[in-house]
């Protein structure tokens, strides 16, 4: 032990890269803070952890197609036909059911439209190959025209007290759920994508489906997955977002597909495909929600703020194309 | 042939003056090229006079790609001088050297697919009547130049739906169109029949009687034996000689440019032909590049394809593989019969394909090595629990053996494929035949695009891999690797197979009367190389 | 079969190739409407049908041209928007400094009112060409900036009191019973028509789009083109822009949310390649007036507007599905 006078030294470009978005989130927060004291204080840090932990999801579902090259603009009409439908089943199992059942059905049904969802877009992505920015920009108003068509127009108020307080109120270890639930998530995805041969061919096919299918993979059931996947995420951040608001929302997540594809890639996610790891959904859900919410706290025109986020999109986006030059 | 070149056009900055034979036209002196920490050329120098055909040789990666895009702006280049007609030249745009009447033919295509032939060969320089495209003046010269070329094509034809060799033919029609002082040619008789490339042959003759200079890359014999006044040797980015073709015989020149004897630069493989593990009966594919294919593929025994790009021996390979549907006949590995055949079929089968185009088949190029050395044996229980679970520990310690066993340079384990060289991504997408058991191994196009040295490793281990009892199946475009390491070879013409060598059978002049529909070649090499 | 059927079949199949089912679609559908719905024919619907395909061509004309050289433009709708507060913002700034007659405050005004559309289409054009960042997301971005800065300046309300001159004889007027805006896009796609088939620039558009790398190497700035694309298009969004603002009478900053899906729609069904390096003219005004037919045919018969938007989707993945399997079926004959 006397003998190491010198520890290895820090090779300070390898880990500049994965200090940038640490650092830019820092220094939204303290910017904000500077202006606004109120940005740090306890309540709001509780706040902007659940938010950060609801975009997450629709980040994460952004994340796990990007990778294989595609896209999902559809998230937002997933999210929003996941809190119509089942804020329906909830309210109409309640008087007859209870509580306990009509949560659960309610959560049980969101849950499997949001992979039926993400089956038709995985189906026509990869069976019928078709670019997915087509597939998904139709699906996108297919699935709106239905969210809206079922609702009616109109949110659907009512929903079970439990149903918030379960997935939105209740404290696990002083943790917010929304929070224990996307760690859980967000460990899990990072076991599939760094783990598991699903995630690994998720990868090649980011690059190349011709190299994973000359190397024996089945190219169109891994790419069907990972829209499968794509849509069961979106349908969790819907699940946990109607029971922030407390109503099924037909228009819940119109303004959310910019902001999750922006999330991604600014995150580290590249679009041309290939790269990526779970580390993009969670520096840039919480850099923008710190954004958002900074905003909000400095009373920053409603209008206003799309044209920041418009502008960080184009930021990451043009990171993007320097990190990948020559690609 | 005594026609004229198309008189300059009025429009254009007609008048280019006529050289004397003999005066430089391009002169590069210590020129250096680098793309990131890859030299691709370093100290180069060459130098083209009015009035010659002067020939680039070299192997693939030796620089000639990158000299020629130099010389026709390209690219630019790090230090050195590179003069024209005379005058140093600081910065060359591919509209510069048009103008200055530097015309290049290229390898890869530089046509639109989408846009018909006369669109395509007047790109950048349209004839125009104000703002209005004068349509029938440029008909009228397209039907000019396509007549004097002999070139039969329609001029409203779309280029994509033409043959490779039609495209080519279009390439040359497209440098030809306007006056030029230079002509560039990289590879122009790679797609053509014998007939055309003679064709071809004749204007370049005529065009050099003319005072042009010529350059031709190329490293076929023949043509550089018809054609060439003064040849200079490439080898892996430097300058190696340039020297009169009149006094260099065939066997210096190879000497010259890959630094040893054919005897020393294909290892000698031992031949121990056994059972028959594949056979082909009667396959026709349903793309069309190939029919009636028999042959049978034996342990111990390199058998390999040959013949001009397009014939179809890549094709086979494919198909053998999984990645060709067919439309009749059969593929049996041993005694299975491979029915609704794919790549994951054939790797259990063992059987296992390298593609010649490495970039969008072979590796993940953004992928590191370990991701790429095990991509086709994911479902290995080496290294995978249940073809589910990644054994990491496993994939690690396996991508180290085969950086070792086949000597793969690279900054470490994570790098990135396309951080890699050429030859040292081929080498790691051979690796791939070391990740699990294999009895047939198809090689397509093995050394495209790899420096000497990692060429003699992959020479080595297809000797390693024959000589271990299994099959090895090479197609390749290079007549010399197809001649020098097969045991037994086929030769294919127009998708069809037209003649087995076996053993002392396959010599050059076999080879390329094989190649061609006539008996006698085009443009006969004297005496095989030997 | 004689000869001469196998020689019919085969021009036909040319003549098919070349042209697509598009006008037979078409036409079968203004057949069926006219047999279902005889309103469908009265003049005053066919007016309408034919001002609604004119406002969609020009706008799709101009995402034609990015998607030719290998982008998207999503910011089209946004710039309508933007080009309509700006518009009203300057007609009515303009008159009430007094200078000058009406026509002429409209006049200033409506070309002070493109600026904005204009600038958004040089920063897309610029991102893109020059910076090399991805079309999709240059023009998310530029359509939530320019959608926000709308939503902003006009605060919510939309901007009243535009001069009569402006919205009853441009918005509403009619010469021999036709908008001025189906003569307005007549020239456009005149003059866009002219440009592809006429001029180098028009096959400059084909050649960059078609293989940026040989565009190059023939000695095309490249750049430039693409560039030029986007600017096209906004200037062509602007000016529907205009338009639509003359039409609805007042500076609204959400007007057009509908265009970008609607303009790339009726691209893709008009034939435009998402690959780049193809599309023309004639077929993206036919699909503009076939997209018009359909949604004007979906409201005849009542089908609720919520459904319509389904409809046009499925559509879109019809048209698509149709051509990459066309694609894919050419490719494997290659």
């Amino acid at each position: 032990m006397a003998d190491q006078t010198q520890s290895t030294p820090l090779d300070m470009r390898a880990i500049a890269p994965h200090l940038l978005l640490p650092l830019a989130i820092i220094g939204v927060v303290v910017f904000f803070a500077a202006l606004q004291p109120a940005m740090i204080s306890g309540g709001n840090v509780v706040n902007i952890m659940k938010q950060s932990s609801l975009f997450f999801f629709v980040a994460a579902a952004q994340l796990v197609v990007i990778i294989t090259r595609g896209f999902d603009l559809s998230v937002g009409a997933n999210v929003s036909l996941v809190s119509v439908v089942s804020s329906m089943v909830m309210t109409s199992l309640l008087p007859g059911l209870g509580t306990g059942i009509g949560v659960f059905a309610g959560v049980c049904t969101g849950l499997a439209i949001g992979a039926a969802l993400g089956a038709i877009n995985g189906a026509l992505v990869a069976y019928a190959r078709i670019n997915p920015f087509i597939v998904t920009l139709a699906t996108m108003s297919i699935f709106t025209g239905i969210a809206t068509t079922v609702s009616g127009g109109f949110p659907i108020f009512n929903l079970p007290e439990g149903f918030s307080f379960a997935l939105n109120q209740m404290k696990i270890l002083a943790l917010p759920i929304p929070l224990v639930i996307a760690g859980a998530v967000a460990w899990a995805l990072h076991f599939m994508l760094t783990r598991t041969v699903h995630g690994r061919v998720l990868y090649v096919l980011g690059d190349s489906n011709e190299v994973a299918h000359v190397g024996g993979r089945r190219v169109r059931e891994h790419l069907f997955f990972a829209y499968v996947t794509s849509g069961i995420l979106a349908a969790i951040a819907g699940l946990l977002m109607t029971a922030q608001t407390g109503s099924g929302e037909p228009n819940l997540g119109t303004s959310l597909v910019l902001s999750s594809i922006a999330a991604a890639v600014i995150g580290g996610a590249s679009l041309r495909g290939g790269t990526g790891t779970i580390s993009a959904p969670i520096y840039g859900a919480l850099l923008i929600t710190c954004l958002s919410i900074g905003m909000n706290l400095q009373q920053i025109n409603g209008s206003l703020q799309p044209v920041v986020i418009g502008a960080i999109l184009i930021f990451g986006a043009a990171l993007d194309a320097y990190r990948t030059r020559g690609r | 042939m005594t026609e004229h070149m198309i008189e300059p056009d009025a429009a254009l900055a007609s008048g280019h003056p006529a050289h004397k034979a003999g005066e430089t036209l391009i002169e590069l002196r210590d020129l250096d090229k680098s793309y990131g920490a890859f030299k691709a050329l370093q100290g180069m120098q060459f130098e083209l006079r009015a009035g010659e055909v002067h020939v680039l040789f070299g192997e693939n990666g030796a620089g000639k790609s990158t000299l020629i895009q130099i010389i026709c702006g390209v690219q630019g280049f790090d230090s050195g001088s590179y003069r024209l007609f005379g005058e140093p030249v600081s910065l060359m745009t591919p509209a510069l050297a048009h103008d200055k009447g530097v015309s290049i033919v290229f390898q890869e295509f530089s046509l639109i697919p989408e846009m018909t032939v006369e669109e395509n060969l007047f790109l950048g320089h349209e004839m125009v009547q104000g703002l209005r495209l004068a349509k029938t003046e440029m008909r009228r010269k397209v039907h000019a130049v396509l007549d004097r070329l002999g070139f039969a094509l329609d001029p409203r034809a779309r280029v994509r739906n033409l043959r490779r060799a039609h495209q080519q033919m279009v390439e040359i029609a497209k440098a030809l169109l306007w006056d030029c002082r230079v002509l560039i040619l990289d590879e122009p008789t790679a797609s053509l029949t014998d007939q055309e490339a003679a064709q071809l042959f004749d204007i370049i003759e005529q065009l050099r009687a003319d005072g042009l200079g010529i350059v031709y890359v190329s490293h076929r014999m023949p043509e550089i034996s018809r054609l060439a006044d003064r040849v200079t040797v490439l080898r892996d980015g430097k300058y190696i000689d340039t020297v009169q073709m009149a006094d260099t015989s065939e066997k210096e020149l190879v000497q010259l440019m890959t630094g040893r004897t054919f005897d020393e630069f294909f290892p000698e493989i031992t031949r121990s032909a056994g059972d028959t593990l594949m056979q082909f009966e009667g396959v026709t594919l349903q793309r069309g590049m190939a029919h009636d294919l028999s042959f049978s593929v034996r342990r111990g025994e390199v058998l390999g394809f040959a013949g001009l790009a397009g014939c179809g021996k890549s094709e086979v390979l494919r198909a053998a593989f999984g990645l060709e549907p067919l439309s009749s006949g059969q593929i049996t590995c041993g005694s299975t019969r491979l029915e609704r055949h794919s790549p994951r079929k054939a790797l259990s089968n063992r059987i296992c394909y390298f593609p010649s185009d490495r970039a969008t088949e072979g590796l993940a190029m953004s992928q590191n090595l370990i991701s790429n050395s095990t991509v086709a044996a994911l479902d290995d229980q080496k290294f995978s629990r249940r073809g589910m679970l990644l054994k990491r520990p496993a994939e690690r310690s396996f991508t180290k053996e085969i950086i070792e066993k086949l000597k793969i340079r690279t900054p470490g384990l994570n790098a990135r494929a396309d951080q890699l060289s050429g030859g040292n991504k081929q080498k790691l997408m051979i690796a791939r035949g070391l990740s699990r058991e294999f009895d047939i191994f198809l090689f397509d196009e093995p050394t495209v695009g790899v420096d000497i040295q990692a060429k003699l490793e992959i020479y080595d281990v297809i000797k390693t891999l024959t000589e271990a009892g299994k099959a090895v199946v090479i197609a390749s475009s290079e007549l010399a690797e197809v001649m020098h390491m097969s045991h037994r070879v086929i030769v294919m013409r127009e998708g069809a197979i037209v003649g087995e060598l076996d053993g002392d059978e396959v010599t050059e002049q076999a080879l390329l009367s094989h190649f061609f529909a006539h008996e006698e070649p085009a443009a006969q090499a004297a005496g095989e190389v030997n | 079969m004689t000869v001469q059927t196998i020689r019919n079949t085969a021009r036909r199949n040319r003549i098919l190739a070349s042209i697509g089912i598009l006008p037979i679609v078409l036409i079968v559908t203004c057949g069926l409407l006219a047999l279902y719905e005889p309103r469908f024919l009265r003049s005053s619907n066919l007016i309408n049908v034919l001002r609604n395909a004119s406002f969609l061509s020009i706008i799709s004309a101009g995402q034609m041209l990015v998607i030719i050289v290998g982008g998207f433009d999503i910011s089209v709708g946004a710039i309508v928007a933007l080009t309509s507060v700006s518009s009203a913002l300057s007609i009515v700034w303009l008159a009430d400094l007094g200078i000058g007659s009406t026509a002429m405050v409209v006049a200033l005004g409506c070309l002070l009112g493109l600026i904005p559309g204009i600038l958004v289409g040089l920063a897309n054009g610029f991102f893109v060409s020059v910076m090399k960042i991805s079309p999709f997301m240059v023009t998310i971005g530029t359509m939530t900036m320019a959608a926000g800065i709308a939503g902003y300046v006009t605060g919510g309300t939309p901007i009243y009191d535009l001069p009569e001159l402006f919205t009853r004889e441009i918005g509403r007027g009619s010469l021999f019973r036709l908008p001025y805006i189906v003569y307005a896009a007549a020239l456009v796609l005149c003059l866009l028509w002219y440009m592809q088939t006429q001029t180098r620039l028009g096959r400059y558009f084909y050649a960059v789009g078609g293989n940026e790398k040989a565009a190059r190497l023939s000695g095309l700035n490249t750049r430039k083109y693409i560039w030029a694309a986007y600017v096209l298009s906004a200037l062509l969004a602007g000016i529907v822009g205009l338009f639509l603002t003359a039409r609805v009478g007042s500076g609204e900053a959400t007007l057009g949310s509908n265009l970008m899906l609607e303009s790339i729609s009726v691209a893709v069904i008009g034939g435009v390649a998402l690959k780049g390096g193809v599309g023309r003219i004639p077929m993206v005004a036919l699909s503009a007036l076939f997209l018009s037919v359909l949604s004007n045919g979906m409201s005849l018969i009542r089908i609720d507007s919520k459904y319509h938007i389904i409809i046009i989707g499925i559509v879109i993945v019809i048209a698509v599905a149709a051509e990459s399997y066309r694609e894919r079926r050419r490719a494997g004959h290659g």
